[in-house]
């Protein structure tokens, strides 16, 4: 018996899930609620949610437009240099004017700092970048300027605290009352951020804009041709995602209470790469439970060894090779086919839903290149 | 992770007044930039290769640079500084080819993007097995005692593997590969397939077979620069994801494909390197990325690249 249609959309919504998951994050994580222990690892529970905006961010980039960014964390880091700035105060001199800035509490100026200053640096970005390139390109390029906020924040010690980067962050007051320093206060705090900005991640995915963002990934000539300025939507897009990661940065800074310039490093652009193909990145929920498993997978391998990164980079490789839908993937695959269809045949060649907009690169050992009629 | 470590190390100079640099001063950068700019080349365009013909854009190419410098370190107490340079370079170059028709081979179906998270993982799974195998710390090469220290020419002293021996062997290097891509039947299969990889293959070639070999060519250059440079950097794990992003710059400035695109960049960004350490030290590992912004606002396509190309 199917429920009717209306309840069914509102069942399978993935707002209704993500507030599901972000409930049920601090349980596995560790902690007890139903037992007064709450604390736990509840710190792996926020590093989960803070991710999660952070990796939906990339996300509508690389799994909605089709732009793989190798160099998101620039965006990131900005937001949270902004935050650890504005709350601790700086005092340097650029070209002989000194610039000087007490401490400061408001989270929300913090806040909107942060998204001035990745808004600014994203959008000169995407007026440099998009118009000159797009595909692997593209990539690259990301990840050459995000390595220029980078050694910008590893280098600038005046400003920054160079490789220690800045420490001793005080957690903001809420509205006066100083509650969040607790840590499950904290993730409670840091789940109701995401969960609001996820909300309008989603409301931008299911607006007519998402729609032209996602007929540009799957065919960029033919938006193109239906009279969309296909430039000016991917700057757009651009800009959009780069407020997300920004965001995160600034719940990062308060929840770490400090920020160093790994937070900008390849290393961090690569984690959400990860995230959003483990997940599966044409999806909204995909991203998010890639975090989820990421941090999880993290967490229980350090635990083994230490080079648990390697064992991260298995599990990559096998999703790229085998699933690139990643879990999402599973799920749909699960829904449409049942488990028994799949156990029957566990190795079913998965055929991603992907775009083929490189002409270019033919497969080569696949449909004759010469039809009937002749050379194409 | 301290990520400047495995940097080329400028001398760490006090910050001087650009008129108080000496002749002596200027010259000794320009040859340490040359010095640079080679190795860049050597790794650039065994990259820029493989990107040209085949559209994969491999950012385990820093993997198979650091590889060369370790299993040169490996060697070189078995068998010897000379006979464990050819072996690491080779090793690698065959690695590259088990790589290619392992893990690259079942995505040449989708789109490019793919390889490159596909070889993000696995250089992940490299710099930990280099941890597990040769630990966190930096190793060292030394040059055999019989190589002289330092070389006299018009009256300044330079080390002479670094600055005299490695240059001209890698200009050697580059015309026997300039050879090969201009006037060997291989290296016009490469430059066909370049333009047009399905062309080639109607042709009769047995592209999958050309594939694989360049993917090894490619990866051997890689190689053969770790193992070049394993005396005189500290070799460590780290040494991977720094290389592997300017490499990626040299070959944005340079233009993809190109062959003589490599060469400008990796010269380009290894002299201009080198000489910053002079002007503004705090700047060094910025220079590149400066000037491939520069080079993207007034060519777009690199200095030496196509338009259409991937894209």
């Amino acid at each position: 018996m199917t429920p009717p249609n209306r309840a069914r959309r509102l069942l399978l919504h993935p707002l209704l899930w993500t507030a599901l998951l972000f409930l049920a994050l601090p349980w596995t994580a560790g902690s007890d609620p139903f037992h007064g222990q709450w604390s736990g690892f509840v710190g792996i529970a926020t590093t989960m949610v803070i991710f999660a905006l952070f990796a939906s961010g990339f996300n509508l980039l690389f799994g909605h437009v089709g732009e793989l960014s190798f160099g998101h964390a620039m965006f990131f880091t900005l937001g949270a240099y902004a935050t650890a700035l504005y709350a601790n105060g700086f005092n340097v001199t650029v070209l002989g004017a000194v610039l000087a800035h007490g401490k400061g509490d408001n989270m929300l100026v913090a806040l909107a700092l942060s998204l001035l200053l990745a808004l600014l640096w994203a959008w000169l970005l995407a007026r440099i970048i998009i118009p000159r390139s797009s595909g692997i390109y593209f990539s690259m390029i990301t990840l050459a300027f995000a390595q220029i906020v980078f050694f910008t924040t590893y280098r600038w010690s005046d400003l920054t605290g160079g490789e220690d980067g800045l420490q001793n962050v005080a957690r903001p007051t809420l509205f006066g009352a100083d509650v969040l320093r607790d840590s499950d206060h904290f993730y409670w705090f840091a789940a109701l951020c995401v969960f609001v900005a996820l909300c309008v991640l989603y409301w931008i995915l299911a607006s007519p804009f998402g729609s032209v963002l996602h007929a540009i990934r799957e065919n960029k000539q033919r938006a193109r041709f239906l009279g969309y300025d296909v430039d000016k939507y991917r700057v757009n897009a651009f800009v959009l995602s780069a407020v997300f990661p920004a965001i995160a940065g600034w719940l990062w800074t308060y929840f770490q209470q400090a920020i160093n310039p790994d937070a900008g490093s390849v290393e961090y652009s690569g984690n959400v790469v990860m995230m959003s193909l483990l997940g599966g990145m044409q999806t909204f929920m995909g991203p998010l439970l890639g975090a989820s498993v990421y941090y999880e997978l993290q967490n229980e391998v350090s635990q083994a060894t230490k080079y648990w990164e390697a064992w991260i980079g298995v599990v990559f490789v096998v999703f790229v090779l085998a699933g690139p839908r990643g879990i999402m993937g599973i799920i749909d695959d699960v829904r449409t086919n049942g488990v028994a269809a799949i156990l029957r045949n566990p190795f079913k060649r998965e055929e991603p839903v992907e775009p083929t907009f490189d002409e270019a690169l033919k497969p080569l050992d696949e449909s004759p290149a010469v039809s009937e009629t002749g050379v194409r | 992770m301290r990520r400047t470590e495995g940097l080329p190390s400028y001398p760490r100079r006090e910050r001087l007044p650009a008129i108080h640099l000496t002749l002596a001063q200027l010259t000794d950068q320009l040859v340490n930039g040359i010095t640079l700019g080679m190795l860049y080349i050597l790794v650039a365009l065994g990259l820029n290769i493989i990107l040209g013909l085949m559209g994969v854009i491999n950012f385990s190419h820093g993997s198979f640079f650091m590889l060369g410098a370790y299993l040169m370190y490996q060697f070189n107490g078995l068998i010897g500084f000379w006979p464990a340079i050819l072996l690491a370079a080779v090793l690698v170059g065959l690695l590259g080819m088990a790589f290619e028709s392992v893990l690259v081979r079942p995505l040449y179906r989708r789109i490019p993007e793919y390889t490159l998270l596909l070889t993000f993982g696995t250089a992940l799974i490299f710099a930990q097995i280099v941890r597990r195998v040769w630990g966190d710390d930096a190793v060292r090469v030394d040059t055999p005692p019989y190589i002289p220290d330092s070389i006299n020419i018009a009256g300044l002293a330079f080390p002479f593997y670094k600055d005299v021996f490695l240059v001209l062997l890698t200009v050697v290097i580059l015309a026997g590969v300039w050879l090969l891509l201009n006037k060997t039947n291989i290296g016009i299969i490469i430059r066909a397939g370049t333009r047009d990889a399905e062309m080639v293959k109607i042709l009769g070639i047995n592209m999958p077979l050309m594939f694989t070999v360049v993917f090894g060519l490619g990866s051997l250059m890689a190689g053969l620069a770790g193992a070049l440079a394993a005396p005189i950097y500290a070799i460590q794990p780290s040494l991977a994801s720094e290389w592997i992003v300017l490499t990626f710059v040299i070959v944005i400035v340079g233009g993809i494909g190109s062959f003589w695109g490599a060469i400008v960049g990796g010269l380009l960004i290894g002299i201009l390197t080198s000489l910053m350490a002079l002007l503004w030290p705090p700047a060094v590992e910025m220079t590149g990325y400066f000037i491939m912004g520069i080079i993207l606002l007034v060519r777009p396509r690199g200095l030496f690249g196509v338009e259409g190309l991937f894209e």
